[in-house]
């Protein structure tokens, strides 16, 4: 199935533009869609400690954060949107 | 004048009677210090024991107040803000307002730890203040210049070591533009509430500083603990390592608009184009008319936007933002996403002294009676006012500030303008003040945050609930609980009431927390300043502002957002949301519990006891 990922701030340089389409198995959880994403050491390194996402990363599904759902175990439906990005803020 | 005994302190208040031209030095009393800290804390008690909370805002009898804090001058990052506290023309309730720049450390550097201004001059005057002499002097030659050229007039003072910084009001404050600004270092505005309208009431232009006095620091061991641990933790946290200095504030559009929170159109909708958004983010702004960042004093985060772009007329102007919410409400609150026209306008509101939030809040109020042909084209000067009209952006805050045209009409703010024409529904605002850049309906704790701010719709001062929507693990609480929402909003609220009566900067709070504030203010005073007696004194200073507000006439009924968010829902992760009355009101009733207050909003008298305020002196 095809999901949709956006990207904010410095990770639309990191991952190359400001979305992608990502073609995961039936089935699929964000954890294994991210893991699709980080495709290369850099990209990895920047969002994953060991199994688990790096305490500044933030990724949402469909507008909702993964913490509020399953976390990385999070199912996927086709023509989800991910979003990831660092923690930010403002005011 | 004895030496005062708790460090950190200079234990003098200067009090200026603009009436009488007089100033003068009162000791600051010991224990209002330790009972209120600094900064918001200090400021609100010496208001409450100088003015009547009923008085006119803009007759003499109002004061403001600006106070300093005991972590000013110790070198603490980000400690070197202001906050000034006020009775506001915009609301009639408390007014708080608090910058960053420079001005706040040069002011403690002066000698003082508080400086009260009543009365009103009868014609223009600035005060001067070293630790040698404080003194009033005429300013007729600066009356009508703008923030930039007075701040760079006086500015003209300064000596090798003893910089003179600068706070000052431009024409919208002299013209008592409800929502007028002061500002310092030409562009760090003290925004919300009207101040710039107290201040040209009184006829004072400016408020001018300089000295070398320093602090002494009572146990430095400890002192220097809590800045080693607040040091290490800003260099962890991304967000003040990188992301405010790569971005700025404005690095938030997309993200509020991916959670269905951007505001549109007056807040009839959440509803944008991505391709609209993308216009106004912040990798747009970093891309295009940012030259570079910049901090304000003794801050390594550095979110300050310098930024260049093109003029009107070809040419090039330069100035400071836009930062997040000048960018929504000056933007698609009006259904604007060109960024230059809203850069440009920006650039207009820091020279002219208006505040960017209310000025766009009421142009979007402007735009939607225009809509319902309560404003002709006529009235308008032949300005197109749909929504979308970047012309109209640019032209009327130049017009509102100087009260030109239709102009005058805006320059009393959302609520009075939409009121005289029958459509007091159509102004989005709590207590007369404009509802900043997240809609409600997309957090139940963000509308109650809005609801009880004591100074009207704030995200600072009501509670900034929107980082709890974005962020797993611990911190995060779900964004429609009607159960955990008065605690999580009364607990950021204590988090602003802190930092605000420290000096320092909101942003300090992605890092930590009030640990090493404790050691912090606890070493520099040498007293017990505790994490347990600094939530004493953020209680304290909570109920002081709403027993101002009852004074002032303030009622269960302020605390209620406009009808549109209980009426017209928003679309939130393919659900309908609004924030019904009954809702409202439930919220509103555990809050009060949480606070400690009556079921109509009320401190009572026991409450003002155990929290040990008392009566007021005026």
């Amino acid at each position: 199935m095809t999901i949709k990922a956006k990207f904010f701030a410095h990770f639309r340089d990191l991952f190359g533009g400001r979305t992608r389409d990502l073609t995961v198995a039936g089935g699929a959880s964000a954890g294994d869609a991210l893991e699709a994403l980080c495709d290369t050491p850099e990209r990895r390194a920047e969002v994953f400690s060991g199994g688990e996402l790096k305490p500044h990363i933030v990724v949402m599904l469909n507008g909702v954060p993964i913490q509020s759902l399953k976390g990385l175990s999070t199912p996927l439906a086709p023509g989800d949107t991910l979003a990831v990005f660092p923690i930010l803020g403002g005011g | 004048m004895p030496d005062f005994p708790i460090s950190g302190y200079h234990g003098r208040v200067l009090v200026a009677d603009l009436t009488r031209g007089e100033v003068r030095t009162v000791p600051l009393d010991p224990d209002t210090a330790l009972s209120y800290l600094g900064g918001r804390g200090l400021a609100t008690r010496l208001l409450y024991d100088t003015i009547e909370p009923a008085c006119d805002p803009l007759g003499p009898d109002n004061a403001f107040v600006i106070a300093s804090s005991p972590l000013v001058g110790s070198g603490a990052p980000t400690a070197g803000r202001g906050h000034m506290v006020f009775k506001s023309p915009l609301t009639g309730v408390i007014g708080t307002s608090n910058s960053g720049g420079t001005w706040g450390a040069a002011f403690k550097s002066a000698g003082y730890d508080a400086l009260v201004v009543t009365g009103a001059s009868a014609s223009p005057v600035t005060i001067d203040i070293t630790p040698e002499r404080a003194e009033i002097l005429p300013a007729d030659h600066l009356w009508g210049r703008t923030i930039h050229e007075t701040n760079d007039a006086l500015a003209a003072a300064s000596e090798p070591g003893r910089p003179a910084r600068v706070l000052c009001i431009g024409p919208a404050g002299e013209n008592l533009v409800r929502f007028a600004a002061v500002a310092n270092d030409r562009n760090r505005v003290y925004g919300r509430c009207g101040p710039g309208a107290v201040w040209g009431a009184k006829k004072l232009k400016a408020v001018r500083v300089r000295g070398r006095e320093k602090i002494a620091v009572a146990d430095p061991e400890k002192y220097k603990s809590g800045l080693d641990q607040a040091i290490y933790l800003m260099k962890q946290a991304p967000v003040t390592k990188r992301l405010m200095r790569d971005l700025g504030t404005a690095g938030l559009v997309e993200l509020i608009n991916l959670i269905a929170m951007l505001p549109h159109k007056n807040f009839q909708d959440c509803l944008h184009r991505d391709e609209d958004v993308e216009r106004i983010s912040g990798e747009t702004l970093a891309k295009t008319v940012l030259e570079k960042a910049g901090s304000c004093y003794l801050c390594p985060i550095g979110c300050q936007r310098h930024t260049r772009v093109a003029g009107r007329d070809g040419g090039e102007e330069r100035g400071e933002g836009p930062e997040y919410e000048t960018m929504v409400l000056m933007g698609p609150l009006c259904g604007i996403y060109d960024m230059a026209a809203i850069t440009r306008a920006n650039y207009r509101a820091n020279e002219l002294g208006l505040d960017t939030m209310s000025f766009g809040g009421t142009l979007a109020c402007a735009m939607e009676l225009a809509e319902r042909g309560l404003i002709g084209r006529e009235e308008a000067g032949g300005l197109d006012l749909a929504f979308g009209s970047a012309d109209a952006l640019e032209a009327l805050v130049v017009m509102t500030a100087r009260r030109e045209g239709l102009g005058a009409a805006l320059a009393e703010g959302s609520f009075r303008l939409a009121a005289g024409r029958g459509r007091p529904e159509c102004a989005m605002t709590v207590k007369k003040l404009e509802i900043p850049a997240y809609d409600p309906r997309a957090s139940l704790t963000q509308a109650l945050g809005y609801m009880t701010s004591p100074t009207g719709a704030c995200h600072l001062r009501g509670g900034y609930a929107v980082s709890l929507a974005f962020f797993g693990g611990a911190r995060e609480i779900p964004r429609f609980s009607l159960l955990q929402s008065p605690i999580a909003i009364r607990n950021m609220q204590n988090v602003g009431i802190l930092q605000d009566s420290l000096g320092v900067c909101r942003f300090t709070g992605y890092a930590f927390s009030a640990d090493p504030w404790a050691r912090m203010a606890s070493g520099v005073t040498g007293r017990d300043f505790s994490v347990a007696r600094l939530e004493e004194i953020e209680n304290r200073v909570a109920t002081l502002e709403r027993q101002f507000n009852v004074e002032a006439g303030v009622t269960a009924d302020d605390d209620s957002l406009p009808a549109r968010f209980a009426d017209v829902p928003i679309i939130v992760e393919g659900k309908e949301r609004r924030v019904t009355r009954e809702d409202q009101d439930r919220m509103k009733r555990d809050y009060y519990a949480v606070r400690g207050w009556d079921a109509s909003g009320r401190p009572a008298p026991e409450l003002l006891r155990s929290l040990r305020i008392e009566e007021s002196r005026r």
